[in-house]
Parts: structure tokens; C-alpha cells; sequence
């Protein structure tokens, strides 16, 4: 019963533990971290197990529903989670030579905690604290690598970031104007009558905002470039594919829940369109692989927002679909980009060094533009169907966009693919990739070629996990059963 | 002439911390008062937070002698204003001791200049020669900069 709360809670407590542990023991600090990861993974696994189609409501310190705080556990939350936990233990930050220093590993395990306590949360204000817990360990894991470009990158991040934050909480305090509550299932009882109004949309456009800035939302994304290319590699695998996934995730429950407006609707799928228009523009133009890789994933986060702008649970189940592959394909490319990073130019004849981490880089390209054999094609599909059953012209705009912003990707992606095959005479070959990386990257590209055989079980999971998170009626009768469905 | 009630002045106060908040934000080209214009967003979001249920006549809910009072304050906003305060203040000061950090290693806190040499290190990382990248047009503040000083 009380399992999901050790997800928020092991990872908190240890982060606090971890510098004495150091202090004490420098090797067992530093096994500490990933132990307790591999531990909150199997108690995730086993909840998940237990779950099956069931949907579970806690009261957190025995204080019922409206005036307590309630943690939702369904299966897609409990996903998330699994995925923040596993995220953070496959891209542990390296050990730093023989100085042992416990603040890298503080602030990761930080950030689980942070990162499954805002899955799982069925509180506005509790959401609101988990993410600006989320946002503070990452300031630090960013400024952390040392460098002044490092700082600056992290400050610059911290003031966008802290604008969303106080947004949000304007937006918090409309919502609390008008119904007196923010646990989210009373929310979503009160929101028909209660928010489906101007004060309801101008809450739901200041928490956009401030969600958005970690979901990489077009216009609160100028972060992105400047903190992927200057954080470590698996930080910004970490961000890019994790991070920002939760963020999507906290906006999805939002639209779902309190604002099923078509207004609402309306704004996310003008400003994903405009996010793919601009981050593929950018990413075309982009001279270094780091940069590339960060506005192609602003790029892709904008389709996922035109596929949740879409009601009903086939939208949820493509934008879930794509969320899926990013979320596997983009941290391995951006850990191949740990050695490749520089410019592009730089990179000739790279294969000749590292032939293995070549062909991976064509496969996670090719999957990432959506080549049929990959499961990018059929969630791509996924979204290009719906947009196609809207039959309207500004969904229909989305998906020339959408089909626009492939070619536009296949054409930078396969530039960098013919720079690795093409040795330059007058540079060096760059150096090999070095084998933590490639063997993470490699795991996280043998998942998705596996993924390629199980397509269609993997759709049906899916689809049950969009049923249950568009069932606004079951989340309100789970976590206060006095209401009757 | 019309006399507002507190509630109304407030509020107008809250939404005055807001607007000089994000005026400052967007209109300083100094990283400190950057940060300071946060610092007022902040005090003004948390303002119209605590707002949401104020009202003048009513009292702190605490049940005195087993009666309960007729206007009691709501808690809730106050209970969740005293956690984005305590938030704000950690953040505001890891921003200053980045600010501090940066002053120390670039000289300048100029959002500009800072941003021209972030761009600059992050290019030089990356080994791009950057008076022809089309991210920065050419300018001779940027040209002419020492590169990557830190």
C-alpha cells in the first residue's frame, strides 16, 4: 500500500545521508547512490506488477482527500516514475578521480525523488513544490560541471525558470480563487462549472507557461540550447529525455482534468506547431552536434504537444507514443555527442575510429525521422491519423508541419551521417568513443531496435494507459470514492 | 472621490509587484537587478496567493476556549505562501551566488556582454570559428573580445 510513497521518500532521505556517508566511507558513498536507485527501481517494478489495471489514491499522513495531500497512482504515473529512477541510475554522473565529491550524487538523487514525487502527486501545490525541487537540483547539476560558461548557462536557466515558476503560482492562486481547493480530483469535480471560463483559461495559459519551461514550450525554450551544450553529456540526456517528459506529463493531467476547454486546446497546438517549426529551423542550421541535438528536441516536444492539443484518448495514445521513443532515442544520441560534440565539420571520417557508434548514430537517425521499420514511423503515424480525423485547417496545418519538420530532420541528421564517412585529409580523425558511453547508448539503441518486433503489444499497453489517464471520472471517484461515477 | 477598500488596495499592490517585477526582468540589462525583479515577481505572486481568501474582518483560525470564531482566515494559502517563500529565498540565493561566481570570472554582469561570451565559450568548446557563425551576427564587441577568459 504505502510502496509508491518509498519512491519520493529513499531517494530524498539518501540524498541528505549521502555527504556524511562520504565523509565516513568515500566508497560506499559513492556505491550508495545507484544502490538505492536499483532498489526504488524494483519496489516501481513490483507496484507496477501488483497495480495491473487498478487505479490507487493515498492520503498521505491519514488526512482525507480535499484538505490532505493525495498521491494518484495509475499505471502511467507509476511509468513515469520507473522511468525517472531508471533514467537516473543509467546516467549516474561519472565519479570525479580520486577527490570524492558527494554534491553530483546529492542532486541527482535529489532529482529522482523530485521527479517521481511529481508523477505521482494529486496536488496543484504539491506539483508546484516537487518541480521547483526538480528545477533547483538541476540548477546545481548544470553548474556543477565548474566552467564560468557552465554558470552562466545554469543562471540564465535559473531566471527563465524562476519566471515560469512565479507564473505558475499566479496561476495557482487564480485556480485557488475560484474553487477554493487544489487537490485535483476535487479540481476536476468543481473545473465544469468553476473554471470552464476566462479566470479558468487565463490559469490554464500561466501554468502552460510554467510548466513549459522544462517541456522545452516554444516560447520559454531559450534555455535549452545554452544548457545542453555546455552540461555534461548525460546530464543533458538526462534533461532532454526525462525531465521534460515529466513536465509534459504535469500539462497532460492539467488538460485533462481542469481544462478540457477548446480554447485551451487550441493555444497548445499553435504554440507546439510553432515549437517544431522553430526547433527544426534552428537544428538545421546548427553548426555543432550538442546544439543540433538540442533544438531537434525542442522540435519533437512541439509535436508532442499538437498530438495532447488533440482531445480524446487517441491523442493521448500518440503523443504517449512519441513521448515513448524520445524519451529511449534522444539521451543516446546525446551521449554519443559526449566525444562527437564539437562541430560538425570536425567530425569527418569518424566512423574510421568508431565504426560501432556509427552505425548506431545512422540508427537512432533513422528512427528519429520516422523510417518505417522503426517505432517512430508508428507513433508518428499515430499522431498524423488523428490530426487527420480533426478535419480542421489548423490541425491539418500541424500535420504538413509535422511531416515538413521529418525531411527537414532526415536532411541535418544524414549531413552529420555523410560527415562520419567522409575522412578529411587536412584534420584529424576524431578520438574513439569512449566504452561507458557507447555501451549506455548501445543498451538504449538495442531497446529500440527490440521495440521494432513488440510494436504491437507495446500499442495495446498504450492504449490502456490512455484510457485510464482520459477517465477523468475514475480519477475523481478513486481518490474521493464518496463521489459515485 | 471613491475610497478603495483594503482588499481592493491589495490587490492593486500584488498586481504592482507583478507588473515592476516583470518590467524589471525584461527591461534590466543588469543580471542583479534581473534577479531582483524575480525577487519582486515573487513577493507578488505570493501577495495575490495570500489574497485569494484574505479579507480584512477575519481572524487567525485558531478555536480559542472550544468557540469557533465567525471569520476565520482561510489557512491553506498562508500554509502554502510560507513554503514558496521558503523556496524563493533558496532560490534567489543560489542565483546571487552564481552571479558572484560570474562577476569574479568575466568581470561584467552585463546580460549582453554575457551572453556574447557564452556564446564565445561555447563555441570555442566546440570548435567553431565564430565571427562567421550565423548564430552571432558579426559585431566588434564580440570580435574583439579576449576568448574564453575564465
Amino acid at each position: 500500500m504505502n510502496g509508491p510513497v518509498l519512491l519520493i521518500v529513499l531517494p530524498l532521505l539518501t540524498a541528505f545521508l549521502l555527504p556524511i556517508i562520504y565523509r565516513l566511507m568515500p566508497l560506499a558513498g559513492r556505491l550508495t547512490g545507484p544502490l538505492i536507485l536499483v532498489v526504488t527501481s524494483i519496489i516501481g517494478l513490483t507496484q507496477l506488477q501488483h497495480l495491473g489495471d487498478d487505479t490507487l489514491a493515498i492520503a498521505m499522513g491519514g488526512f482525507p482527500p480535499p484538505l490532505g495531500i493525495s498521491l494518484y497512482i495509475d499505471r502511467l504515473a507509476l511509468a513515469f516514475a520507473l522511468a525517472v529512477t531508471l533514467g537516473t541510475l543509467l546516467l549516474w554522473p561519472k565519479a570525479s578521480g580520486d577527490n570524492p565529491d558527494s554534491r553530483p550524487g546529492s542532486l541527482s538523487l535529489i532529482l529522482a525523488g523530485a521527479g517521481c514525487g511529481l508523477a505521482l502527486s494529486g496536488d496543484l501545490f504539491n506539483v508546484y513544490v516537487f518541480y521547483e525541487l526538480v528545477a533547483v537540483a538541476t540548477y546545481g547539476l548544470v553548474a556543477g560541471r565548474g566552467t564560468t560558461a557552465a554558470c552562466t548557462a545554469s543562471v540564465r536557466y535559473l531566471i527563465i525558470s524562476g519566471f515560469g515558476a512565479a507564473m505558475a503560482l499566479i496561476g495557482i492562486a487564480l485556480i485557488y480563487n475560484a474553487t477554493g481547493t487544489l487537490n485535483l480530483a476535487h479540481l476536476a469535480e468543481l473545473a465544469p462549472s468553476r473554471l470552464n471560463n476566462g479566470q479558468g483559461l487565463a490559469a490554464f495559459v500561466l501554468l502552460l507557461i510554467g510548466f513549459g519551461v522544462k517541456a522545452e514550450l516554444f516560447p520559454v525554450n531559450t534555455w535549452v540550447p545554452e544548457v545542453y551544450a555546455t552540461a555534461s553529456s548525460r546530464l543533458t540526456a538526462l534533461l532532454a529525455g526525462v525531465v521534460s517528459k515529466l513536465a509534459l506529463l504535469i500539462v497532460l493531467r492539467l488538460l485533462v482534468l481542469l481544462f478540457p476547454q477548446p480554447e485551451a486546446h487550441l493555444l497548445m497546438l499553435v504554440l507546439g506547431i510553432l515549437g517544431v517549426v522553430s526547433g527544426e529551423l534552428a537544428a538545421w542550421r546548427a553548426r555543432d552536434l550538442n546544439r543540433l541535438l538540442a533544438y531537434s528536441s525542442i522540435g519533437q516536444l512541439g509535436i508532442m504537444f499538437i498530438a495532447f492539443s488533440m482531445p480524446g484518448q487517441a491523442a493521448i495514445l500518440a503523443g504517449l507514443a512519441v513521448a515513448l521513443h524520445h524519451l529511449i532515442a534522444k539521451p543516446a544520441l546525446f551521449l554519443l555527442a559526449e566525444r562527437w560534440g564539437g562541430s560538425v565539420q570536425g567530425l569527418s571520417g569518424a566512423a574510421e575510429n568508431s565504426p560501432v557508434a556509427a552505425v548506431l548514430f545512422i540508427l537512432l537517425s533513422l528512427s528519429l525521422i520516422g523510417v518505417p521499420p522503426f517505432p517512430s514511423f508508428w507513433a508518428k503515424l499515430l499522431v498524423l491519423l488523428e490530426l487527420a480525423r480533426q478535419a480542421q485547417p489548423l490541425y491539418f496545418l500541424g500535420a504538413a508541419v509535422i511531416l515538413a519538420g521529418a525531411a527537414l530532420e532526415a536532411n541535418y541528421l544524414f549531413r552529420v551521417v555523410s560527415r562520419l564517412y567522409t575522412p578529411d585529409a587536412a584534420q584529424p580523425v576524431p578520438e574513439p568513443q569512449r566504452l561507458p558511453e557507447l555501451a549506455r547508448a548501445g543498451m538504449l539503441g538495442a531497446v529500440l531496435v527490440a521495440s521494432i518486433f513488440v510494436i504491437s503489444p507495446i500499442n495495446n499497453q498504450l492504449e490502456q494507459l490512455a484510457d485510464q489517464a482520459s477517465d477523468t471520472q475514475r480519477y475523481i471517484s478513486t481518490v474521493n470514492p464518496r463521489v459515485t461515477p | 472621490m471613491i475610497i478603495p477598500d483594503s482588499n481592493t488596495l491589495l490587490l492593486i499592490a500584488a498586481l504592482g509587484l507583478i507588473l515592476i517585477g516583470i518590467g524589471g526582468m525584461v527591461l534590466s540589462l543588469h543580471l542583479l537587478r534581473i534577479i531582483f525583479g524575480l525577487a519582486l515577481l515573487e513577493s507578488g505572486a505570493n501577495l495575490l496567493l495570500i489574497l485569494a481568501t484574505y479579507s480584512d474582518r477575519s481572524v487567525a483560525p485558531i478555536i480559542v476556549g472550544g468557540k469557533i470564531p465567525a471569520h476565520m482566515a482561510d489557512p491553506i494559502p498562508q500554509a502554502l505562501v510560507l513554503t514558496a517563500i521558503v523556496i524563493g529565498v533558496a532560490v534567489l540565493a543560489l542565483a546571487l551566488s552564481l552571479a558572484l561566481r560570474i562577476q569574479r570570472a568575466y568581470g561584467t554582469l552585463d546580460v549582453r556582454e554575457l551572453r556574447a561570451r557564452l556564446d564565445q565559450d561555447i563555441a570555442a568548446e566546440a570548435g567553431i570559428n565564430l565571427p562567421h557563425s550565423q548564430d552571432a551576427p558579426r559585431s566588434p564587441a564580440v570580435v574583439n573580445a579576449p576568448g574564453g577568459a575564465s
